[in-house]
């Protein structure tokens, strides 16, 4: 069983191979999701030169729901929303992107060597952030409500939804595992 | 129910200096122990009033977690967006 536990001052994560496998999986959907390309970006997105070029010209709305919770609109004024985007969404998603690709950087440790195992030198407040917004994409596609948890129990093992829904509640238990070292 | 003031009791100042307030709303997804942490980080909050405010959060839909001018409510929503909480600011509607 997956486990974070505090070692020092610092955190480690103890994690199988399924597992490491499942979150890297995941943590690369997410990053593509959010724009980042499939290559080694040699800057740092919080480079403010770097976001000048990169920024596209246009920052609009996000069509799609997992990007519209992650990304919100800071104002229910849609103008005012847009303009607010407009400025500070190229940060959030550069934000995001971080973390994500910190977690995936200790991940690939793992996964490379093809074997499960304890990842030290945990960021705790990096690994809640990804977890966290993991939980939020996975949720959007899943139309997570407060009874989701009874309607999973109820799914026949054979639906195809069961497992998709299986991660998404382990990724809570991970996520509460954390907190409770840290509360 | 509302009470309208009566017109001459409202200044111009007290109008304009309306503070903008930073509002935290329900989901089904955050752990009620991360929103916790989320404001005992953000706002320094003691733990007692972080749980006082996700519980209201958790109950109510929403709480107003800090006020100020705009530019402050800008910073606070975007790193209350930058740990996943699903924020918004606004004008206090209250006089």
């Amino acid at each position: 069983m997956s486990n974070f536990e505090k070692v020092g001052s610092g955190y480690s994560l103890d994690l199988t191979l399924d597992e490491a496998q499942i979150l890297i999986n995941l943590v690369e959907q997410l990053l593509e999701l959010l724009g980042e390309g499939d290559f080694f970006h040699h800057y740092d997105s919080s480079d403010p030169l770097a976001q000048l070029l990169a920024m596209p010209s246009e920052i609009v709305t996000p069509d799609d729901p997992v990007l519209l919770r992650l990304l919100p609109n800071a104002y229910a004024d849609p103008e005012a929303a847009s303009d607010f985007r407009r400025y500070t969404e190229p940060q959030l998603r550069g934000a995001k992107q971080k973390n994500l690709r910190l977690v995936r950087e200790q991940l690939t440790v793992l996964v490379d060597e093809n074997l499960g195992g304890v990842i030290e030198d945990i960021e705790a407040e990096v690994w809640l952030k990804a977890i966290n917004d993991l939980r939020i994409a996975l949720s959007i596609r899943l139309e997570i409500s407060e009874t989701s948890f009874e309607t999973f129990e109820l799914l026949p093992d054979e639906d195809p939804q069961k497992p998709v829904y299986a991660v998404y509640f382990w990724l809570g238990w991970l996520q509460e595992n954390l907190l409770e070292l840290l509360l | 129910m509302v009470k309208t003031l009566p017109k001459e009791e409202v200044s111009i100042s007290e109008l304009v200096d309306r503070p903008w307030i930073t509002i935290v709303w329900d989901d089904p997804v955050n752990l009620m122990n991360y929103v916790t942490h989320v404001l005992i980080k953000l706002f320094g909050f003691s733990k007692e009033r972080a749980h006082e405010l996700m519980m209201q959060v958790h109950n109510e839909g929403r709480a107003v977690v800090s006020s100020g001018t705009r530019e402050e409510m800008e910073r606070d929503v975007q790193r209350l967006h930058e740990h996943g909480l699903w924020a918004t600011l606004q004008r206090d509607d209250k006089i």
